[in-house]
Parts: structure tokens; C-alpha cells; sequence
């Protein structure tokens, strides 16, 4: 009986060794070792970078709809802090929302980081596809660095995955000229690489050059911009879309228009219509100073049942609903239009503001009144630069109204503290406090 | 090697254990039987659930007639009874096979826990041989509460264990800190053993609310707790050491004794309403308040007086209501003197004050003990529980049932005028928190069965072996159902949406070890116990949820036009664990335990993978000491005990699958429309090791004045280091955090129970008063983190709360409110670092969550059957971040509903007044986020009054009832605190948030309880 027991105690003991239960792999994850390893783990690399774009912190809420909200496009009518506080242009180092945008695009950058070191090496990789995945993985780099630059200022390159969480990359800022610089690269490799001329939902050629001109614009070197915009009309395959009202259809129905915009399903929504509609969360509103831009006889201090613009962009962006006026450019129920990165009625206005700078007004002209035509609205005549230059700047405003251009606008143009008489150090978003809390050395914008 | 599956050693183990029964059966002729009634000196009263001894061995309890039958070996033998708050009895008596020797006893009561039983790890121990500190509640003390769990239970009822009711839903998870918190981002929750086998009690909730969280534990029936012990120092808990760090609650259940069946029955019910009501603005003042704003502002009228205010709703008066609870148990025990049973099942039901919830358990134990042979016996402890949670939808969140009654204006109505609920075409601001509670839905269901076998067999009388099989297994299907009839919610654009969860766990324990028990008279005992044990985890999820519905009839995923989001996928980690301990003990004077664990973790990866957990305590009751002669008796027994030990925690938490793997890199999933695509999801931290807790202990036991006090005061120092800590990293590198060991957290304190007979009854009549008191004193403190950097956590708003070096965990660090200037009525804030702005810099720690002292004040009265009980709970010093205050404070910055105080805001200059001025724009300063909002969150509450009366027996007209005993109770009855809230004892962030503490976020308040009850024998 007594060896029974002991047997039973060994038997348990023997089988727990034989089981080895401390040995166990993860189930709804892969090891980073062979994630990137062949051809399938690449393309899917890739297209877990576009993935990235979704975020609610980027292109699926915060990013967009905060760059209105902190300009005078929108107003905050919810319950988000954070959202007030960029509202108000009182923007604390603390904000979470401003965090959670940094964290998003650091994320996003990783990805191509990941992708342009560790794709060339995978074996049995075609050497076109090769090109093409880490071509796009170098524009991705791009447009996150340019979008954190436009609101940070100059930021940490990273360029290369870390390798260890406590190496030194993070704790110096670049300047903003060598963030445009390392952007500029990034557009040059992307340019080389990319083969296709016609995805839409992820890059092509056209995409590179549309953001090439967008970001000198930026950069404001404007004969570069105005180079720029103008390739990217000479590659002849983009149009306006003759219904404006097209281009944020539900579904994300293409249009000549697109150059690069980010699926949505009902699965990878984005929040943008729920953020924006009063049948919504209605956290965000169109601020009556922008329905007076599109309806000039609106007085924001009127009922807002009296907003009827002729503009047709005023009559699709804003609506009124139980008499509160929404921002109605995004109306899908479950998030699932595909919002633009960058579309070709930019690349009009990026073309005509660079005309307009350098002193082509006849041809900035004729951009501007491509853009108004398809407004509805009658041509412009002859105009001052000065003038000509404002009326560009306000067609932007109108045209990219809530998709996240307007604050970016304001601030290149040095007209944020003008326009909203906010201090000037919040025309720079902060650096996250929690990001100047983990990486000593990381140096905070002025006055956070 | 061949895999051999658990289950089949499972099996095998039981069929050993049941080839060892069989053999043994045929010899057991050759015993004896000892019976015998055991009484109350003073009373003559039975005593029911006294511990039987028979030669160092358990044989039992009595029933409630008092009688034993023990089936023990012949020869002469010592024959022990003990029972909590009586003078053990021991008698010694010679035993001839095959006769029945009777053994009575009268015991003397001493009310006092010097004999107490306890359970330990792996084994009993008597109170006076305890070298650690450990905390005992009887059954009796949680049974019968108005509140769902056990956890919630015990507020108040133990030195050292803080509980936090984190809000008023029924059935709502429960934070329990045993000594402090520990830990930074691993969990801070005790480890639950039930009957000897450690549970689950992790959230598997995958919908729903806010810090609703639900616990596992509120799956047991405390009517079935015979009692618990909470082991609280690093000595007593290492013995569990992998998951010990933060306490150990020991629960046994009811058994049976030998005798006839026995049936107990208890019922009550309640009426519960809340507490206290919030001072809202009516219509009126609301109106001219917001008015006021806009004027301060230069802004035209937003409201129109007269018009705009011409109904007034008090929406709280509209969610709230006068709730039923109540709660049904029947027992039934007895047995022979080979087998012994209990069974039990009980319904508890509790309506929530709050529209639309609810909670229900039905749950049935079969505790079935068998004792094969003198040599052989088998436990079987079986229990099966089902939960009907109905939760609210959106509770703790920003749009809830409490929320939207507390935001939305009072100027709205409930009702449109065709009788519907009111929502946009009555221009509600939020949607209408009646709608939510009566057209959303999201019904809980747990099914939870907890089963365990063990077998032990004694080679001799002093050695034993003991086999254990430990099932918990619990599903939970979770169901929501958010109506598109509710205007200004996601699911009126999306026309529905349902939900649906459907979650396992699976704990499988198995467990050996050896017990060695020597006795010698009254010289020298030694017991010493050692084994293995592995378990095996594994959780299951699965999700999915729907949108687009063609009506509101329909409820559920399967209707849906569209799924907007899936889930499925299973989790396992396992622990391998070997473990030792002895105490000796000479003349009971001179104790000493040494206990050493070691675990495997499959978290942890190679590197690091086993942790050595050792202890060693020891205890000197210097009142026996010879030198201390007659001082020594008029002393009353002292014991002074120390122990050093050390425990760890593994338990990594939030996301399961980058917990139970964080020492990996690793890639998940980031598709992109039908693209499947991948991302990096973890930063691999091959090193990532046991958090591990070092703590001393030093403490007194004294029983002066005969026994008729007892003091049990512990001072400990706990130095949790290796924090596991889900630490923020530059974002740069593409993570934004990641699990590292960093940091110590330093808990040391001081706790004192104190339990007195005050006045002794002179015969079972007579007048009896008794009082139980507890403090404890915990000083938190945060002595380093990885390169001493803190970090907050917070809300979707800012982070509020945070970790750093020389802070409580959980700190409050926000702006500091100078006051109001009395020329422009702007709140100023202090400028710290004097540069002229207002910044994140100029944040101040403000304030901690975490109290400075808790405790709990019993007080029970009898006389002639007649009993009075009191309770009484209190905590002093914690901070309260009322986050309500954000919009109901704000100065007319939101359109939510205004607390009545901010009717005190600057109007004209030279007023001195603490609130900021109304602004419309937000201009006024008042909507920041700074330490105005935080309160004084100490409080007094009368927890517990009960008024009970035994009826005598011959008063009784129905068949043959005992100790019938009428009772009423009012429970939560006030609160006495500064708090403008509903309850300071809150923390909307759940029981699974470990910085983000004391922040009220529209919490579900506690009900004020009124019950009635019987309880009955026979």
C-alpha cells in the first residue's frame, strides 16, 4: 500500500515533467523572430503598417478631428477634456489625446522600420516585390514624420527598429530643416522603389509626388511645391471628382480624385461620423465663423436654421440636424468611408498657393477657380498676391474642412496666434509628458 | 518523450486512492467508535461544530445536538475537543476494538481566539501555536449580508485587509488589499483557496462597463463558509508562495458530522434605497445659472426663463428606486461514523436600486466525507453556482444610467408628450438615462462548479499522505443589447447593437504531499508537511458583436446586418511548484515554522523561469516562562512572534496574451481591410522575472483578564522589489510601454485586533456584551522605479493619478486651486515653478487615495435571547478625486446638470467666495482639472445594526424546531462624511486597476439596507 501512494506521487510529479507545462506558446501571436521571414510574413508586414494608419489615435479619430478642433474649423461640443483643452488652445503637456496621436505614428514608423530592415534579407522574395514593399514602407516613414513635424516641430528620426528600449535615439529631437530633410530622402527612396501607378489604397508613384509637393509646400519651398504639383497633374490620371458629395462616400467608392486614402470596414472603423453627427457622439461642431466662410450671409450669431451656403462643399460639410449644426463630411453609420490622405484637389491648391507665391497669379487663378467650379461656385477674377494668396488659403479651409488640415495650415503660415489670439507657444502642440518623463534628454516645446 | 495529459494522472490518482480503500474496508472491524455530547459549561448548551481530535488526528465535528462519532484505532488514546470561543477539552481513554466508548464534555466559554482552529496552508494549526498573522471571520460574520460576495463581506471584519466597494452594483467586483497595495501594474488581489484549492478570481468580463468589473469570487455562497482565515505576513502565505504577495484568504466550507440529519434554514429580505441623494440644480437655478455664464462671457442667453425652466426633472429621483433583496438557504448535515455530509443550497436575489439591474446566484454544495478505513479517507467538496448579473450599460462611464441622471439638465423632461422617452426632438443633451436602464440590456450569466477530491492515508497515526484533485471551472455568457430607441448613443446611428461574450476559465489543481505530525505529552511537537503540485490555466474567449437592426423587438448578434467586431481565442499559463514546511514547538512555549516554496512559471521564460520563496517565523509565549512566576499569570497568556519571509506574484495583467507572454517579442495581427496584415505587439524582455515581497513581521498575542481580552497587534514591513511593472518606454521605439522588472514599493504598518467579553453572561439568560475592534495603519510608499521615473494613469482625460519615488502609489499629482480672485472671480491656480505660465509642471502631489487608518467596531448585546449587534466601519484619510465635478462644478463650460454649491460662484468684485465664476466659454478657469475637485473621502459608517431574538424552543408550535431566531437588520445605514458625493468608498477604474484609485466617476451608490429574517434548526 505505502509504495502505491508513493507511486501515485510519483506518477503526478512524472507527469507534470513529461508535460512540461511551463513550456507553452503564445496562441493569437507569432515570435518576432519568423514573423518577417518569407514572402507571406512581408506582405502582411506591409499591410499591417497600413493597419496602422486606422488607429483611433491617428487617421481614425484624434488626428484629424483635433487639427480642426484646435484651429477655428471646429468647436468642442462633448465631453472629452483633452478635446477641450485643444479647443481652447490651452493645451497641457498631460493631454492624452496628444499622447496617444504620438504614440500612434511612433507605432506606425516602427512598422516601416521593421519592414525596410528586415525584408530585404527574406529569401524567396521576388526582387520587384521586394522593391515595392519597402518603397511604400519608405513613403509610410514619410508621411508619419511629416505629420509629426507639422504639429511637434522636429522630432526623434528613428530610422531603424530599437534595439534595445533604453537606446539613445529618442532623446534628441531633430531639427525641424533635418526632419524635412530625412522626409525628402524618404520620398527620394520611395520613388525609386515603388513600381505601381495606380493603388489608391496604398501607395503609388502618385502618391510619392503628391506628398513630395505637399510636403515642400510645408518646408515652404514653394518652386519645389509648385515642380511638385505639377508632375503630379502631368501624370494626367488624376481629376477632380465632378460630385464632392463622392468622395466621402460610405463605402469608399473611388473617384478620380484619389491619390491615397485608408480603408475603413465596419471591422477597422474610423470614428469620424460618430464624433461628428448629433445623432452621434457629437463631440466636435462646426464652428459658426467657418459656416460664415461658407455662407457669407450666415451671421454666426444667427439661429443656425438660417445657414444655406450656394457653396456646394458648405451644403455636404454642414448640416443642420434638431438645430444644431454638424460637420457632415463623414455620414457612414459604422466608419467605414476611406478618408483621404491626400487627394488631387490639393495638389490644385498646393499648385496654385505655390503659382500664387512665386507670382504666376493667372495660373493660380485658373487652380483656384477649377476647385470653385466644382463648388458651384462663379470663377474669381484677377487679385493682389496678397489677396490672391488669402483666397487660397480660405479655398483650402473650405475644400479640407475636418480633414485634419486647417490647424497645420495656420500654424506653417504663422497666422494661428492671429487668428485664434491664442498665445504663440500653443501653436506647437506639446511634447507628451509622458514621453519627456521616460527619455531624459527629450527637450519640451516652449512654454508646456 | 510521450506527452502524458494531467487528466489521465488525474484518474490515475483516483484510482489509487480507491485501490487503497479497498483493502482497507475489510480491516475495519478492528476499530473502536468514541462518542459523546459536548456541552456549554455555564448554558448546558449543545456545542455545534466542535473540532474533534483523536490522537492527533481530525475526526470531525459535532452536529448541533453537541454529539461525535469517531471511528479510531483501539489502544489508549488522547481524545481533543476544541471549538472557537471555548477552553479546549482533552481527556484521555482506553479503546477496545469493537466497543463504543462515550466521552462528554463541558466546555468552558472564553471567548477568546486562544483555541481557536485555523486553517493554514496545507494543514490546521491551533491559535496558540500561530507564529505569523494571520486574521480569522467566521462564517457567521459574512453570512447573511445584503451584498453578493464574501469579499464585500468582510469590510471592516479584519485587521490589515482594506476593502474598496468600488460602486453599489449588485454583484460588482471588489478590490481587496491585504497590508497595502504591492504592487504597480502586476495584480494586487489575494489569492483565493477554497477547501485547499486555490481559485480563480480574475475579471473575465469581456463587455460592459467601467470598473464593473466582476470577480469570481461572488460565485460562492457565504451562507456555505464555515470560516476564513486570511494569511497575512510573507511566514504564512510563502507556503503558497508563487501568488502570495498580496495575501492569502483561506476559506473552509461546512461539513458534516456524524448523527441524524440535521436541517438548518435561514431566510430574509430587505428593502434597499439609496443612501443619500446628490444636491442637483432644479430647473430654475440651472437656467439662471448657465445664464449667468454667458453674461459673464459677453454671450447671448443660451436659455430663456420662464420657457426654458418651466418643468423641472429630477433625474435621480427617476433611476432611483426602493429595490428588494433577499436571500434563502437550506442546510442539511449529518452522517455515520464512516460517512459525513453536508449539503446545502441557497438563492440569493437582489434587486439594484438603480433601473435595469440586478443580480441573482442559485448555488448548491455537496461536501461528502468518507472515511474508508482509520487509515484511509476521502474528502469530496463539490459546489456549483449560477449568477444572473443584469449590469447597466454605460455605468461608470460617459454615458451611463447614473451618469446621464447626473448630467443631463433638469430642464428636460423624461417623457415627450406622446408618452415615448424624451431624446432629441426634446433637445436632451445626454441621451435619457430612463431610456438606457429600460431599452438596453446586458444580462450575465456565470455557470461556476468548483470540485475537489483528496484522499489521504496515514501510514501510521503521525504520518500521512494526502492526494488532491482541484477542479474550478467556470463559462460566462455575456449578452447587450443597446437600443437604437435611444437617441444620442452610438446605437441609434448604427441602428442596434448586440453583443455577445462567452468566456471559460479552467484552473486544474494537483496536488501531493506528505504530513508528518509528532507529538510527545507536553514536551516537544513537530509537524512537518511537504509536496508538489502543478496547475494548469486555461481561459477561453470568444466575441462578437453586431450592428444594424431592422427593429428594436430584435435583441441579439444574429439579427444584425453587419459584425463590427470578433474575438476568439484561448490562453493558457501553468505554475510547477514544490513545497515544505515544519513547525515545532516545545511546551507549547517555544514555537518555530521554517517553510520554503519554489515555482515555475510558464510566464516567464527560461532565464528566469523558478523563484525560491523561503520563510521562517518564530513565537515565544513568555507568560509560560517559569521566571515570570505569578506575574505570569496574572498577565494572561503573551505571545510575542516574528517572521521574515518571502512571497512573489506573477500576475502579469491587462492584455492575456502579451501577459502571459511579455519575455517574448511578438507580432499579432493589424489587418487592412481583406488584407491580413501583422504588426509588432511586444517588446521582448527575456529576463522579465518573479516580483517578489520580503517582508518582517514582529506581533503579540495577549489574553488578559482571564481570557476575557484578547489582543493580537502586528507591526510589519513589506519591501516588494523586482516590481513587475507594464512601465511607459519611449514611444519612439514603437511601444509605448512594456512589462520590466523595476522599482520597490514599501508597505509597513500596524494593526491591532482587539476582541473583549465585556461583560460574561452568568447563565445562558443572562446579560452578555461583547466587543470586537480592528485597526490598521498603512504607510505606501514608492522607494524606486526604473531611473526613478513616475508615470501617470488616468481617464480618457488626463492622467490624474501616478507612480513616484516617495508617493503612494496611486498620488494624485494635478494643479494646485489657490482660490478665487475676488476682482475677476477666474480660479487661480498656483504657478510652482514661478515662470509665469501654467503648466503640466506645475502639478503638486495632492493628495492619496489610500487611507491612513480602517478598521471596524463590533458591539453585540444579549440578554434572554434577545441580541443586539452593531457594526461599525470606518476609514480616515483617503482622498477623493470626484471626477463628476469636471462637468457638475465646471462653471456652465458643459450643459450638464450643476451641483447646488457652484450657486456660491463669483458674481461681483470684492466677493470672497471659493467657487470660480460661471463662464460660459470656459474662460473662468473653473473647468480645470486641479485639486478643487478632491475630497476629503474619510467616513464613518453604520454598517450593521441587527436586533435578534431566539425564541425558546416550547414557544416554537411547529414540529420539533431549534434556536429559531428572528432577526432584523438594517445594513449601509448612514455614512457620516465630508464627501459631496454618493460614497467616498469608491474607485470607478475597478478592482483590476491598481494606480488610477479613488476617483468617483458616477459610481453606482450603495444601497441603505432595511431586512427581516428567520433562521431555524431541526
Amino acid at each position: 500500500m505505502r509504495t502505491r501512494f508513493f507511486l501515485a506521487a510519483a506518477l503526478i510529479t512524472a507527469a507534470a515533467a513529461c508535460n512540461n507545462p511551463l513550456d507553452l506558446k503564445p496562441a493569437g501571436s507569432i515570435p518576432e523572430q519568423t514573423a518577417i521571414s518569407d514572402p507571406v510574413g512581408a506582405r502582411a508586414a506591409l499591410f499591417g503598417a497600413y493597419g496602422g494608419l486606422q488607429s483611433l489615435s491617428y487617421y481614425g479619430e484624434d488626428y484629424p478631428i483635433l487639427l480642426d478642433l484646435s484651429s477655428d474649423n471646429s468647436e468642442h461640443t462633448g465631453t472629452l477634456t483633452s478635446f477641450g483643452d485643444a479647443d481652447l488652445n490651452e493645451l497641457r503637456a498631460d493631454n492624452e489625446t496628444i499622447a496617444g496621436i504620438w504614440i500612434a505614428i511612433y507605432d506606425d514608423i516602427n512598422r516601416a522600420n521593421e519592414i525596410i530592415a528586415k525584408v530585404p534579407q527574406v529569401p524567396g522574395l521576388d526582387a520587384d516585390e521586394m522593391h515595392e514593399i519597402i518603397g511604400e514602407a519608405y513613403f509610410l516613414r514619410a508621411l508619419n514624420y511629416h505629420n509629426l513635424v507639422k504639429v511637434f516641430g522636429g522630432v526623434p528620426l528613428r530610422l531603424a527598429p530599437a534595439t534595445s528600449i533604453n537606446d539613445p535615439v529618442g532623446s534628441t529631437r531633430a531639427s525641424v530643416a533635418d526632419t524635412y530633410v530625412q522626409i525628402l530622402k524618404d520620398l527620394d527612396s520611395a520613388q525609386t522603389f515603388i513600381a505601381n501607378a495606380d493603388q489608391t489604397t496604398q501607395a503609388s508613384l502618385g502618391a510619392v509626388m503628391a506628398l513630395r509637393a505637399r510636403v515642400l509646400l510645408y518646408e515652404g519651398d514653394y518652386p519645389g511645391a509648385l515642380q511638385a504639383a505639377k508632375a503630379v497633374e502631368d501624370l494626367g490620371q488624376y481629376s477632380l471628382a465632378p460630385n464632392f458629395a463622392d468622395l466621402f462616400s460610405e463605402t469608399g467608392s473611388p473617384t478620380p480624385e484619389d491619390i491615397f486614402r485608408i480603408i475603413f470596414t465596419a471591422q477597422q472603423f474610423n470614428n469620424l461620423s460618430f464624433y461628428y453627427l448629433f445623432d452621434g457622439r457629437y463631440e466636435v461642431a462646426p464652428t459658426p465663423d467657418l459656416m460664415h466662410d461658407f455662407d457669407p450671409s450666415f451671421d454666426p450669431n444667427d439661429d443656425v436654421a438660417n445657414y444655406a451656403p450656394t457653396d456646394k462643399r458648405g451644403q455636404w460639410s454642414i448640416t443642420i440636424e434638431d438645430d444644431n449644426q454638424q460637420g457632415a463630411k463623414f455620414r457612414s453609420v459604422q466608419g467605414t468611408e476611406f478618408p483621404h490622405v491626400i487627394r488631387f484637389a490639393e495638389v490644385l491648391l498646393i499648385r496654385a498657393e505655390a503659382e500664387a507665391r512665386v507670382g504666376s497669379l493667372d495660373t493660380a487663378r485658373a487652380k483656384v477657380n477649377e476647385i470653385r467650379a466644382r463648388a458651384g461656385l462663379a470663377p474669381i477674377g484677377s487679385l493682389s498676391q496678397t489677396d490672391m494668396i488669402n483666397t487660397i488659403i480660405d479655398e483650402r479651409r473650405k475644400e479640407l474642412a475636418f480633414e485634419g488640415d486647417r490647424w497645420p495650415d495656420l500654424v506653417r503660415l504663422g497666422l494661428a496666434a492671429s487668428v485664434l489670439d491664442i498665445p504663440p507657444q500653443q501653436t506647437l502642440y506639446p511634447i507628451p509628458q509622458r514621453e519627456i518623463d521616460v527619455t531624459p534628454g527629450l527637450t519640451q516645446n516652449p512654454g508646456y | 518523450m510521450r506527452r502524458f495529459p494531467f487528466t489521465r494522472a488525474a484518474i490515475l490518482l483516483l484510482g489509487l486512492t480507491l485501490l487503497g480503500a479497498g483493502p482497507a474496508v475489510a480491516r475495519a472491524q478492528q476499530t473502536a467508535i468514541v462518542r459523546g455530547t459536548v456541552t456549554d459549561s455555564v448554558s448546558g448548551q449543545p456545542v455545534n461544530g466542535a473540532q474533534i481530535t483523536v490522537a492527533g488526528q481530525a475526526r470531525g465535528t459535532t452536529n448541533d445536538r453537541g454529539t461525535y462519532t469517531a471511528n479510531v484505532p483501539p489502544g489508549t488514546v488522547t481524545v481533543r475537543v476544541q471549538r472557537i470561543g471555548f477552553a479546549p477539552g482533552e481527556r484521555q481513554v482506553t479503546l477496545t476494538a469493537g466497543d463504543t466508548t462515550t466521552v462528554n464534555f463541558a466546555l468552558h466559554s472564553v471567548a477568546v481566539t486562544l483555541a481557536q482552529v485555523l486553517v493554514v496552508g496545507y494543514g490546521t494549526e491551533n491559535r496558540a501555536r500561530v507564529t505569523g498573522a494571520v486574521s480569522t471571520v467566521n462564517g457567521s460574520d459574512v453570512a447573511n449580508q445584503p451584498v453578493a460576495g464574501l469579499d464585500a463581506a468582510l469590510q471592516g471584519k479584519a485587521p490589515g485587509v482594506q476593502v474598496i466597494q468600488n460602486s453599489g452594483d449588485p454583484g460588482n467586483g471588489i478590490t481587496i488589499r491585504v497590508r497595502g497595495a504591492a504592487s504597480i501594474s502586476a495584480t494586487n488581489q489575494p489569492l483565493y483557496v477554497v477547501d485547499g484549492v486555490p481559485v480563480q478570481s480574475s475579471d473575465f468580463s469581456q463587455l460592459g462597463p467601467n470598473g464593473q468589473g466582476l470577480t469570481g469570487v461572488t460565485g460562492l455562497d457565504p451562507s456555505e463558509i464555515e470560516s476564513i482565515t486570511i494569511l497575512k505576513d510573507a511566514a504564512s502565505a510563502a507556503i503558497y508562495g508563487s501568488r502570495a504577495s498580496n495575501g492569502v484568504v483561506l476559506i473552509t466550507t461546512k461539513r458534516g458530522s456524524a448523527g441524524n440529519a440535521h436541517f438548518s434554514f435561514d431566510a430574509n429580505t430587505g428593502w434597499q434605497q439609496p443612501e443619500r441623494y446628490l444636491s442637483l440644480m432644479n430647473a430654475k437655478q440651472y437656467v439662471a445659472f448657465m445664464n449667468q455664464g454667458a453674461e459673464n462671457d459677453g454671450e447671448s442667453d443660451p436659455f430663456t426663463p420662464g420657457v426654458d425652466d418651466a418643468t423641472s426633472t429630477d433625474w435621480q429621483k427617476a433611476i432611483f428606486r426602493t429595490a428588494p433583496v433577499g436571500n434563502l438557504h437550506l442546510g442539511l448535515s449529518g452522517g455515520t461514523d464512516r460517512l459525513t455530509y453536508y449539503l446545502g443550497g441557497s438563492y440569493f436575489g437582489q434587486t439594484g436600486i438603480v433601473l435595469g439591474s440586478s443580480y441573482s446566484r442559485a448555488s448548491g454544495r455537496a461536501n461528502i466525507d468518507f472515511e474508508a478505513s482509520p487509515k484511509f479517507s476521502v474528502k469530496t467538496s463539490l459546489a456549483y453556482s449560477r449568477e444572473d448579473d443584469h449590469r447597466i450599460p454605460g455605468d461608470n462611464s460617459l454615458t451611463g444610467v447614473v451618469t446621464n441622471a447626473i448630467g443631463e439638465a433638469s430642464i428636460y423632461p423624461v417623457r415627450a408628450p406622446n408618452g415615448t422617452f424624451a431624446g432629441n426632438d426634446q433637445n436632451l443633451y445626454y441621451a435619457n438615462p430612463v431610456a438606457i436602464a429600460d431599452l438596453n440590456n446586458l444580462p450575465t450569466t456565470t455557470d461556476r462548479f468548483l470540485g475537489n477530491v483528496e484522499g489521504t492515508y496515514h501510514f501510521v497515526p503521525s504520518l500521512s499522505f494526502t492526494g488532491r484533485v482541484g477542479t474550478d471551472v467556470l463559462t460566462m455568457n455575456e449578452l447587450e443589447w443597446d437600443s437604437p430607441l435611444v437617441d444620442g448613443t452610438y446605437a441609434a446611428q448604427a441602428r442596434g447593437v448586440a453583443k455577445s461574450g462567452y468566456s471559460t476559465g479552467s484552473q486544474y489543481v494537483l496536488e501531493g504531499f506528505l504530513t508528518y505530525d509528532h507529538e510527545n505529552a507536553d514536551a516537544a511537537s513537530l509537524n512537518i508537511v511537504g509536496g508538489g503540485s502543478v496547475q494548469y490555466n486555461t481561459d477561453q474567449l470568444n466575441f462578437v458583436r453586431a450592428e444594424g437592426f431592422s427593429s428594436d423587438q430584435f435583441h441579439y448578434v444574429r439579427n444584425g446586418t453587419v459584425i463590427t467586431s470578433f474575438d476568439g481565442l484561448p490562453f493558457n499559463n501553468n505554475l510547477v511548484s514544490a513545497f515544505a514546511r515544519a513547525n515545532y514547538s516545545w511546551k507549547d512555549r517555544y514555537l518555530l515554522t521554517a517553510s520554503v516554496r519554489t515555482d515555475g512559471s510558464s510566464r516567464f521564460g527560461p532565464n528566469n523561469r523558478y523563484a525560491v520563496f523561503p520563510a521562517i517565523a518564530g513565537g515565544w509565549v513568555i507568560s509560560d516562562e517559569p521566571f515570570m512566576g505569578d506575574f505570569g499569570r496574572k498577565l494572561g497568556t503573551l505571545k510575542l512572534r516574528a517572521s521574515y519571509g518571502v512571497t512573489g506574484n506573477q500576475g502579469l495583467t491587462g492584455d492575456q496574451e502579451i501577459s502571459d507572454f511579455a519575455y517574448l517579442g511578438l507580432y499579432g495581427t493589424s489587418n487592412y481591410g481583406e488584407n491580413p496584415g501583422i504588426a509588432p505587439t511586444n517588446f521582448a524582455n527575456p529576463n522579465l522575472k518573479w516580483e517578489s515581497t520580503h517582508e518582517f513581521d514582529g506581533g503579540i498575542d495577549w489574553y488578559p483578564f482571564g481570557g476575557r481580552l484578547t489582543v493580537i497587534a502586528d507591526y510589519y514591513h513589506r519591501l516588494t522589489s523586482n516590481l513587475l511593472v507594464n512601465r511607459p518606454i519611449p514611444a519612439t521605439t514603437g511601444f509605448a510601454t512594456y512589462w520590466d522588472n523595476i522599482g520597490n514599493v514599501l508597505n509597513r504598518g500596524f494593526e491591532l485586533g482587539l476582541s473583549s467579553v465585556n461583560v460574561r453572561a452568568s447563565d445562558k439568560n443572562g446579560f452578555s456584551w461583547n466587543t470586537d475592534f480592528n485597526i490598521s495603519f498603512n504607510h505606501n510608499e514608492v522607494t524606486a522605479l526604473f531611473q526613478n521615473q513616475p508615470f501617470g494613469d488616468g481617464d480618457n482625460f488626463r492622467p490624474i493619478s501616478r507612480v513616484a519615488v516617495g508617493q503612494p502609489i496611486g498620488e494624485f499629482y494635478v494643479l494646485h486651486f489657490k482660490g478665487v480672485n475676488p476682482q475677476t472671480g477666474d480660479a487661480e491656480y498656483a504657478d510652482v515653478n514661478g515662470d509665469g505660465e501654467i503648466t503640466s509642471d506645475d502639478r503638486i502631489d495632492a493628495g492619496s487615495p489610500q487611507p491612513k487608518f480602517f478598521g471596524g467596531l463590533r458591539n453585540t448585546v444579549s440578554w434572554k435571547g434577545l441580541s443586539l449587534g452593531t457594526f461599525l466601519e470606518f476609514s480616515y484619510g483617503a482622498k477623493v478625486f470626484n471626477l463628476m465635478r469636471i462637468f457638475a462644478d465646471d462653471g456652465g463650460y458643459n450643459y450638464d446638470n450643476k451641483f447646488t454649491y457652484a450657486l456660491n460662484a463669483w458674481t461681483h468684485p470684492g466677493q470672497i467666495t471659493n467657487e470660480p465664476r460661471a463662464s460660459f466659454d470656459g474662460t473662468s478657469g473653473a473647468r480645470e482639472i486641479s485639486d478643487r475637485f478632491i475630497e476629503d473621502g474619510s467616513y464613518l459608517r453604520i454598517s450593521e445594526i441587527t436586533l435578534s431574538w431566539r425564541i425558546p424552543d416550547h414557544l416554537v408550535p411547529v414540529g420539533n424546531l431549534q434556536n429559531t431566531t428572528l432577526y432584523v437588520s438594517g445594513h449601509n445605514l448612514h455614512n457620516f462624511t465630508k464627501y459631496t458625493g454618493y460614497d467616498p468608498d469608491v474607485n470607478s477604474n475597478g478592482s483590476t486597476s491598481n494606480i488610477a484609485l479613488g476617483t468617483d466617476y458616477y459610481a453606482y451608490p450603495r444601497a441603505r439596507t432595511i431586512s427581516i429574517g428567520v433562521s431555524t434548526n431541526w
